[in-house]
């Protein structure tokens, strides 16, 4: 077998991680991703999907798994202003101090990934999928091999959660710096039931996070989900969203990224069930060096599934944004309705967009759309703005905020899109206290 | 108030289109700018407003003894300068209101006087709006999106009774209203006539000078002033078009 060099290091660590109190289904799990993750090393950008991405910043760092933590990154300007279920991951590991979860209605399970592993196994065995040992993923694969963190929310059949489920990612150096967080983490909803997850993914100091999320929704579940990426300039943040709607069953989500030196978000959603509604949308706020690539595909495989794909990128400075978006419609998957967007506003010379959204149908009664623009700040309006006595500065400022803002309003919950608005204010004036 | 001297101006593709204007306009005093098609209005009103696009290659501008084209476009706003848009742009996502506030707001703090707050702020509008017969409504909206042209029209109006411009210039105002907007758009604008405000209004036609009654006309063509003269000035164009002055200026 051949080994790729730059996986070396991980293949160290993961012999040298204890496997104590784990099922063996998932030591062989684990083995099989391992040996995976070192056929298929870190992706080439002649690789179609990984193109437009820049790893160096990756690439040129030795990342380790080490433990301990310091728990100083500041919480408090993330936390959701209504009443939660508040789960604080610290590293990806359980903060007791800081988190806030119950009463739970019975039929609810959340917990970390850990406790779940020690009381409920049977639920982490639907995070992890068959592609993690033999697919093309190689960060997934990476990931299933080393993964301690995340978190797992379980509904059965009929179970409504009033209140949102809170989940707050902070990363850190631990006891030395370029850390790797492996977070794995599951969103399983029964028959019928409904929860409102809001993901929040920050910290201090230069880290990895490399997080794969499953969400499995049964037949009428409806999910409500948002994610806010805000890591800190230092930080990679990599994360894979692997999605199952059955029938008749929603999924809302919304991401709004704004941190991190090099990102990455996969989304991969199987519209499996007759009738599936999605609704994924985000923004993208980037400046300085920051590197961030949005990589969706969508997949119809069953009639009657909607789909609306809203994503906007605001890059200032050097920034570099890629949005990937396929949409594929299957042969049976007829009365599909799609429709996928991608506008950008770019506010410097040096920034720079790449976006490339696609339809492959092959279904003939289906509606679907795509499109995607790059453009400048519309010089008109900022000089009807200045001509009114607003100074330059303010008048684009409002303007690229009427750009973003446009973005949120694809959110129906009115307390999330006040919580995700602020997080863009906080973007659009880095000096506001 | 403002003084024009010679003012030469040319746009992107090198074109000259003023060609030496020159213009005094005393506080209190109402100008009528009237020209054919071309003739170089909304250059001048561009170039007084400091839009993008035009450069200045002769002469000088002076308001209240200041140089007016040294200053920014937002500087000139905060100086007591307004420009009624021919084409007021749309704005999606920016809230009427919001926009409105920011603006006065820019105004006020450069007049040395308080910002107004949310309370304050609204108490003025709703006493401006009364004066223009503009809804409510519109100002919930995004700045001009989705408004008809009178509404457009009637809105730029609305702003200079908000923000109370030592000097207005209104940029074909008149243009592609019908005569009930017409006539509301004049109210305004004579509404807003005091002894210290000076008024350029710039028109292809006479029919605003009918509700507007102007203190000076004035003829442009090809870029220059050709003929200048009382109200009675207006209705001899109406009658006798702009022929007669072009061959004039040539």
């Amino acid at each position: 077998m051949i080994v790729k060099t730059e996986t070396a290091p991980f293949l160290d660590a993961f012999r040298a991680r204890s496997r104590s109190a784990e099922p063996a289904w998932l030591t062989a799990h684990r083995e099989a991703s391992m040996a995976r993750f070192g056929e298929l090393g870190f992706p080439s950008r002649r690789e179609e999907a990984w193109r437009f991405t820049d790893l160096r910043p990756l690439q040129r760092t030795t990342w380790g798994v080490h433990g301990g933590y310091h728990p100083a990154t500041a919480l408090l300007r993330y936390e959701f202003t209504e009443p939660t279920h508040r789960l604080v991951l610290m590293h990806g590991r359980f903060a007791p101090a800081l988190s806030r979860i119950g009463p739970l209605p019975s039929g609810a399970w959340l917990a970390s990934t850990e406790q779940t592993l020690a009381e409920r196994s049977d639920l982490l065995a639907e995070a992890i999928e068959t592609s993690d040992t033999v697919g093309n993923q190689p960060f997934a694969s990476l990931n299933a091999a080393l993964f301690e963190g995340g978190f797992i929310l379980a509904l059965e059949p009929g179970v409504v959660l009033e209140r949102p489920v809170e989940i707050v990612h902070l990363g850190g150096e631990g006891l030395r710096p370029n850390a790797l967080h492996v977070l794995r983490n599951l969103i399983r909803l029964g028959a019928r039931s409904a929860a409102t997850v809001i993901e929040t993914y920050a910290g201090e100091g230069s880290y990895w996070t490399n997080g794969v999320t499953a969400v499995h929704l049964a037949e009428n579940a409806t999910l409500t989900h948002a994610r806010l990426q805000d890591e800190p300039r230092d930080a990679i943040n990599f994360a894979m969203m692997r999605a199952l709607l059955a029938k008749g069953a929603r999924l809302d989500s919304f991401s709004l990224t704004t941190g991190a030196r090099l990102s990455r978000h996969d989304i991969v959603v199987r519209m499996e069930g007759e009738g599936a509604r999605l609704a994924l949308n985000g923004a993208y706020l980037l400046r300085g060096e920051q590197e961030a690539t949005t990589a969706i595909v969508v997949d119809h495989a069953a009639p009657g599934g909607t789909t609306r794909e809203v994503w906007k990128g605001v890059v200032d400075e050097r920034a570099h944004g890629v949005f990937l978006g396929t949409i594929q419609v299957q042969p049976h998957a007829q009365k599909t309705d799609a429709h996928q967007l991608n506008k950008n506003l770019l506010l410097s010379r040096r920034a720079h967009v790449d976006t490339k959204p696609e339809l492959e149908i092959l279904a003939d009664d289906v509606k679907c759309s795509h499109g995607a623009t790059v453009g400048d700040l519309d010089e008109s309006a900022l000089f009807y703005l200045r001509a009114r006595g607003i100074a330059e500065p303010e008048a684009r400022r409002m303007l690229i905020e009427a750009f973003a803002a446009d973005a949120l309003d694809e959110v129906e919950n009115v307390a999330l899109r006040r919580h995700l608005a602020e997080h863009v204010q906080t973007w659009l004036d880095p000096e506001r206290p | 108030m403002l003084e024009i001297r010679n003012l030469h101006a040319r746009i992107a593709d090198g074109r000259e289109i003023l060609k030496g204007i020159d213009l005094t306009v005393a506080a209190g005093d109402v100008h009528a700018i009237m020209g054919p098609n071309g003739s170089g209005k909304s250059t001048l009103a561009g170039v007084l407003s400091g839009r993008p696009g035009y450069e200045v290659t002769a002469g000088s501008v002076l308001y209240q003894g200041q140089d007016l084209l040294a200053m920014s476009p937002d500087e000139r706003a905060r100086a007591g300068v307004f420009l009624a848009f021919q084409y007021p742009v749309e704005i999606p996502g920016v809230n009427n209101m919001y926009f409105l506030r920011a603006a006065l707001n820019a105004v006020r703090r450069a007049r040395g006087e308080p910002d107004l707050d949310a309370g304050q702020f609204l108490k003025a509008v709703r006493a401006k709006l009364k004066l223009l017969e503009i809804g409510e409504d519109l100002l919930q909206r995004a700045v001009n999106v989705g408004f008809s042209g009178g509404e457009k029209k009637r809105n730029e109006i609305f702003q200079m009774a908000m923000l109370e411009p030592k000097l207005a210039i209104l940029d074909e105002t008149d243009s592609g209203l019908d005569i009930d907007a017409l006539k509301a758009v004049a109210s305004g604008i004579t509404n807003l006539r005091t002894p210290e405000r000076a008024m350029v209004l710039i028109t292809h036609y006479q029919r605003l000078l009918d509700y507007v009654a102007p203190d000076h006309v004035h003829v442009l063509s090809d870029g220059r002033i050709v003929k200048s003269g009382d109200k009675t000035l207006a209705a001899t164009l109406e009658k006798h078009g702009y022929a007669g002055f072009e061959t004039a200026s040539v």
